[in-house]
């Protein structure tokens, strides 16, 4: 079976101590987002996608940034599929990234 | 930068703070968060703060009325950061009172160079006034400016607050009273840095120094316009030694 390759992210090395749980945090947005997707919870979705897009690229994950804008975005017009997408690629990248610290 | 510097960082996102706050430590700063206005308050109530990390959407009130009370009563120096990143949300913000705003996403190390450098605008006074009138007290169309202890002092006595960036600002004019000063003569005597293409920071801050100075924008008697020059401060300035 062919792996897919890694993706490599560089992250400061003065946030080698929090950028672990940030990622942990977003694997757990990774079962919140579905379950408020599937309650219609739309405010949940924003105030979740707001923090992401704030967050992300702080972190030095602007994936992370460009995902939360979308769901922000997306739950304030309440399209359902566009949200879908955006954890799927969520999903997608946590599971694929690996941290280079410098 | 002082050894100890102490930055409070108000934002309802524990991510946020948490960000802010090991960086800022990692890079010799003491940090405290608050998650909202009554946070703000409570640290401001107990702690000495040499600077506010100052998000603007909170849960309990609006950063921005939070930032122009901060600034309606005291010096201490802010810095909004905010996803609220829109021009017209930084020119409220910095019309609020407000020394930066830094749109979010940011970078950490981003946010650490601003704080040092508006803590350094708001401490280092800029080399031509700092040797001279560092205990002067000034007098200028009967209002007062008691340099050691930063108070403005309307005609009627009433003290009025004025930023690090309207302080500094004030003084270069009361040293240069009467002379057209650049746009870039104004930044780099107040701030210490050069002018930048579209750089409006001297504009704003004139602006909200002539409101300190109830001086009407229309028709300013202090700080007038010199079109496509600069500014000048129009007036008699008398100085004396504080006494404080």
């Amino acid at each position: 079976m062919e792996t897919k390759a890694k993706l490599v992210i560089k992250v400061d090395k003065d946030l080698e101590d929090i950028a672990p749980g940030y990622l942990e945090n977003r694997g757990k947005d990774c079962v919140l987002l579905p379950q408020a997707l599937e309650q219609n919870d739309f405010d949940s979705l924003k105030m979740m996608g707001h923090r992401m897009k704030g967050s992300g690229a702080g972190y030095g994950f602007q994936l992370i940034s460009d995902l939360g804008t979308r769901i922000e975005q997306a739950a304030h017009v309440q399209d359902r599929q566009e949200i879908h997408d955006c954890i799927r690629q969520l999903v997608d990248y946590l599971g694929n990234i690996e941290i280079v610290y410098v | 930068m002082a050894a100890s510097d102490h930055i409070l960082v108000v934002d309802d996102d524990p991510e946020i703070c948490k960000l802010v706050g090991d960086f800022f430590h990692k890079n010799g700063f003491q940090v405290t968060s608050a998650h909202n206005g009554k946070g703000l308050q409570d640290v401001l109530d107990r702690q000495k703060v040499d600077l506010v990390v100052l998000d603007l959407m909170l849960p309990d009130e609006d950063g921005l009325v939070l930032c122009r009370n901060l600034r309606s009563r005291s010096n201490i120096p802010v810095i909004i950061l905010s996803s609220r990143g829109e021009e017209m949300d930084r020119i409220i913000g910095l019309e609020m009172g407000a020394d930066d705003y830094i749109p979010k996403p940011f970078h950490p190390r981003e946010l650490l160079a601003r704080v040092k450098s508006v803590l350094r605008r708001s401490r280092a006074l800029p080399d031509d006034v700092s040797e001279d009138d560092s205990g002067a007290l000034y007098r200028f169309a009967g209002w007062t400016l008691d340099v050691p202890t930063r108070q403005l002092y309307t005609p009627a006595g009433d003290k009025i607050f004025l930023s690090g960036g309207e302080f500094a600002l004030l003084r270069v004019f009361l040293n240069h009273p009467n002379k057209i000063l650049t746009r870039d003569q104004l930044l780099t005597f107040s701030h210490g840095r050069e002018i930048e293409p579209y750089d409006r920071t001297i504009d704003m801050q004139v602006s909200r120094l002539r409101r300190r100075l109830r001086d009407d924008p229309k028709s300013p008697e202090l700080i007038k316009t010199v079109r496509s020059l600069g500014y000048v401060f129009s007036s008699r300035v008398e100085r004396t030694e504080s006494k404080k």
